[in-house]
């Protein structure tokens, strides 16, 4: 026994509205497919383990503490020791004029 | 590329160029997705105008390659290797062995039988 389309449609209608799905009973390429994929963005993203537990992390966390990172303290006597011997970075040129390279250029 | 770098390390597992880089791309294949997929729901969508669809396929093949699924690849977070990774355990085969056998990779024990 042959069944009415209309009557097909009807369940169609029924269905995706059942389903929560588009409607589409001629069968267009709508591109829904696209719309109903789960974004994989967070789970791509988060493969690399973040950095937590740095000693910046615990200042920003508790200023009220004085966190103490040796490493850090050892680095900055360092910096010191050699500032005091005159081996420190040279300050950084601000204008054109300060600079060797385009000195040298104009001569 | 430079542009997409973040300014302070941001991983906290093996580090070098190769690790950062596919971590770089896996963060702009985040930021990027939403756009990416509005783009391609206009170009299979077959109802709307032709011209909308050439201009959303132009925007697409425009788009960075850093952008895109393809540019990533798992790598392995203990040693940075790119072959021979379970991606379940995150590792090259070599690193996995190594952690399984002093038992830092919970459930994973020795085969024997």
């Amino acid at each position: 026994m042959a069944v009415p389309r209309s009557r097909i449609v009807d369940l169609l209608r029924v269905q995706c509205r059942i389903f929560n799905t588009t409607f589409n009973p001629d069968r267009l390429r709508l591109g829904t497919k696209i719309l109903s994929q789960r974004l994989r963005g967070p789970a791509v993203a988060s493969y690399y383990p973040p950095r937590i537990g740095t000693t910046q992390d615990l200042r920003k966390l508790y200023p009220e503490y004085d966190v103490v990172d040796e490493e850090e303290d050892d680095w900055i006597e360092k910096l010191k020791v050699a500032k005091l011997k005159g081996k420190n970075p040279p300050k950084k040129k601000r204008t054109a004029g300060e600079s060797k390279k385009f000195g040298k250029r104009r001569s | 590329m430079s542009q997409f770098r973040a300014k302070r390390l941001d991983i906290g597992c093996f580090v070098n160029v190769r690790n950062l880089r596919d971590h770089n791309k896996r963060k702009v294949f985040a930021q990027f997705e939403p756009e990416r997929q509005a783009l391609r729901y206009i170009i299979h969508n077959t109802t709307l105008p032709q011209r909308v669809c050439a201009q959303a396929q132009l925007q697409l093949s425009q788009m960075h390659c850093y952008t895109r699924f393809t540019q990533v690849k798992n790598r392995c977070i203990m040693g940075g290797k790119g072959r021979g990774i379970m991606s379940d355990f995150r590792m090259g085969r070599f690193q996995f062995r190594l952690n399984a056998l002093s038992g830092n990779i919970p459930g994973v024990r020795k085969a024997s039988w």
